[in-house]
């Protein structure tokens, strides 16, 4: 891991962030003024480079949060608490950007900013899960091993629980008798499929850089941490 | 890998380390301790708070794992049954149920400890502790002594081979030290290695002492340790100066050479 | 006599004892249930298919409220620690806080199904609806009791239990809600619901009986 680290650290810092910048100015551009309006929902419409991609990365980062915490458990290594942590900070990031994109495009198009529909129901719950997970986490310093663990321990669980959740989420709105609110999905025309396609890189980009960044944060935490009690450990000695 | 080449003296070490190590929230609480604790041996472990004391003895019973290095008691490895069968630990909180009675409490441990003839076992541990007339008594009402006396029955309720004990005078009167003296300090074959501040007392049964200093040991007058693994302790030993031996005295040191039985 | 048997055994007794405890949890579900009766007889006229929902929303609050106690004192008298020298596995320790706090909330689940009965004026004691507020039980209290070990040396633990576990407990509650109002007429087809329930209860309980022993691990 060490080595690994060594030397993808200077891509972090070089490379993303011209990356993101590029990426995600195609992806504004792209999603304002290159592609073409949609005949039945109109601008709003143009959320969908947005929302889409994050839904998708999101899912991405709540994976690494969960990889993460099988290493620490495994590892006894508090870097990949950091990684946990940042992972999940940036998924709840995305996820929050996934729900209130929705909220906008759906005002207009479904006459109500929040409906029990059934993706909707697990992406919320996604998000309880989540911010849990970092309230767990923060209730004690950055290399609390114990916390970490236990955290670790809820992520794992969390992610095993997403599908059940889905499908039971699924399976009751679908049993019960409910207006069926339309999606229309056809095959998108392809420039708003290359619109899309620059709003995975640009979101994907966003989302490696800030878990990038936040882990670095983290880190810089846990060492504070760990100078202050080897501090404290020399003054008690 | 952990013993290659220990022949003969293997049956007779009950606490074997190898370059213990354990870090805590990026602190290296104990870093590198070897130790070799003959079986029916005596051994104080000194050093100031915080110098690792709990952490070596949590790791020692079992209760945390170490970062690296390797260790072996009565001869079983780390995670054994075996092991924990033979380990008791008397510990700083003497972890007994509060709103148990006495009588209750050492039940529940022997039937952890699937021990034999347990009722037996406990009226006899009960009697000498001093709680047989009050076994039926809530634990939590009573005193500080006899908290410590009866966790001392739950350490030695299934009769261990070794026990590690975190200052185990703490809270008790002369009388109860005289106690643990003799069920567990003195007591001829049973192993003992525990931590404490006690310099006065541990003249009456220390056979040798292994002082900690920042989770290093500075200081090891108890034990094989040198003759078994001697590369690593000689290592150890001199890179610290021998300011911290000024509290034992000449009659602890001499007694280092008959702790091998 | 097995060690699993001795923890049951011994937490049942200290859960009697501290019977305060786990009798402010049976008093919370109850004042819940007349509070929700009340409340939504004010505002409809039927509160039968509400039964289902109050019942479970209940079962869950008392759980995860019940669950919490019964560590935090092993915790702080290190009897948790005095447990984990003995030559057992970490998960007879396990299978029985999680037996014992089951037997313990299906008291309370019982006495809450009578109060209900009288309430409500409905049937609850039939064998399909009994088998799901077990099966239902099994799998809330094993992750509740899982994520109660590993909480004991966290501040504040009371409140955070029950956010950490009630949005994992999602597809319980949709399965045995529904499965509930299916088992008392409400709507047709137990069947489903009591799929979803032990599908959940499977992986509920297989995962903390797998997780358990590295949660205790330091």
């Amino acid at each position: 891991m060490n080595q690994l680290l060594r030397r993808l650290e200077p891509l972090g810092w070089n490379v993303l962030p011209p990356v993101v910048g590029v990426a995600m100015t195609a992806m504004i551009v792209g999603a304002l003024a290159a592609a073409p309006r949609e005949i039945i929902e109109g601008e709003v419409q143009r959320l969908m480079y947005l929302h889409v991609p994050s839904a998708v990365i999101m899912y991405g980062a709540f994976g690494f949060t969960a990889f993460a915490s099988v290493m620490l458990l495994w590892k006894r290594d508090m870097r990949w608490d950091a990684a946990a942590r940042s992972a999940a900070l940036v998924g709840v990031f995305l996820c929050s950007m996934v729900l209130l994109s929705g909220a906008i495009w759906g005002k207009p198009i479904w006459g109500v900013y929040w409906t029990w529909d059934a993706r909707l129901t697990t992406t919320l719950i996604l998000l309880l899960i989540y911010v849990a997970y970092l309230l767990a986490r923060s209730v004690a310093g950055p290399l609390d091993e114990q916390a970490a663990r236990y955290a670790a321990i809820f992520a794992i669980i969390g992610v095993v629980d997403i599908p059940i959740i889905q499908m039971s989420v699924r399976w009751w709105r679908t049993l019960h008798p409910q207006p069926i609110i339309f999606r229309p999905n056809p095959a998108l025309p392809d420039e708003m499929l290359l619109v899309l396609l620059i709003g995975f890189i640009a979101v994907a980009s966003l989302a490696t850089w800030l878990i990038f960044l936040q882990w670095n944060t983290e880190r810089a935490a846990q060492r504070v941490s760990a100078l202050r009690a080897e501090v404290d450990h020399r003054e008690m000695a | 890998m952990s013993a290659p080449g220990e022949p003969p003296l293997a049956g007779e070490v009950a606490i074997r380390a190898r370059a213990l190590t354990r870090q805590y929230g990026g602190v290296t609480v104990v870093r590198g301790v070897d130790l070799a604790l003959p079986a029916g041996s005596k051994t104080a472990l000194l050093g100031a708070n915080g110098a690792g004391k709990t952490t070596l003895l949590a790791m020692l019973a079992g209760l945390i794992s170490p970062t690296s290095g390797s260790l072996e008691i009565a001869g079983y490895a780390r995670g054994s049954a075996g092991l924990r069968r033979a380990v008791g630990v008397l510990g700083h909180k003497p972890m007994l149920y509060e709103d148990l009675s006495p009588l209750e409490n050492l039940r529940f441990f022997a039937r952890l400890y699937r021990v034999s003839d347990a009722e037996a076992r406990i009226e006899a541990l009960l009697r000498q502790v001093g709680l047989w007339l009050r076994r039926h008594e809530r634990t939590a009402i009573l005193s500080r002594g006899y908290h410590q006396r009866l966790a001392l029955a739950r350490v030695l309720i299934h009769d261990p081979a070794v026990v590690i004990a975190d200052e185990p005078e703490t809270g008790l009167d002369p009388e109860g030290v005289a106690l643990l003296d003799d069920l567990a300090l003195r007591r001829p074959g049973l192993t003992v290695l525990a931590a404490t501040h006690r310099i006065d007392h541990i003249q009456s049964w220390a056979s040798g002492i292994v002082r900690l200093d920042r989770g290093r040991v500075v200081e090891d007058t108890s034990s094989l340790t040198t003759a078994l693994v001697a590369p690593e302790a000689a290592r150890a030993t001199p890179a610290t100066p021998a300011s911290s031996g000024a509290s034992v005295s000449p009659e602890t040191a001499s007694a280092t050479g008959e702790g091998a039985r | 006599m097995s060690p699993f048997l001795a923890v049951v055994e011994k937490d049942l007794r200290l859960a009697w004892r501290n019977r305060s405890g786990w009798a402010s949890a049976a008093a919370f579900a109850t004042i819940a249930v007349l509070t929700y009766s009340f409340a939504f007889d004010l505002a409809t006229g039927d509160v039968r298919p509400l039964l289902p929902g109050v019942l479970w929303t209940t079962f869950l609050f008392a759980g995860v409220f019940a669950a919490g106690q019964s560590f935090q004192d092993e915790v702080e008298d290190g009897t948790f620690e005095a447990m984990r020298l003995a030559p057992i596995p970490a998960t007879a320790i396990f299978a029985g806080k999680l037996t014992a706090n089951l037997i313990a909330l299906l008291i309370i689940e019982f006495a809450q199904l009578l109060l209900a009965t009288i309430l409500f004026d409905a049937g609850l004691f039939t064998p399909a609806l009994l088998g799901i507020v077990l099966i239902g039980t099994i799998g809330y209290v094993s992750l509740t009791t899982l994520l109660s070990t590993m909480g004991g040396h966290v501040r504040g633990r009371s409140v955070l239990l029950p956010v950490l576990v009630l949005p994992l407990l999602v597809p319980l509650l949709i399965g045995a809600v529904r499965g509930t109002g299916a088992a008392l007429g409400l709507e047709a087809g137990t069947a489903p619901w009591i799929v979803l329930l032990g599908v959940f209860t499977l992986w509920s309980t297989l995962g903390a009986f797998l997780l358990f022993p590295v949660a205790v691990e330091r």
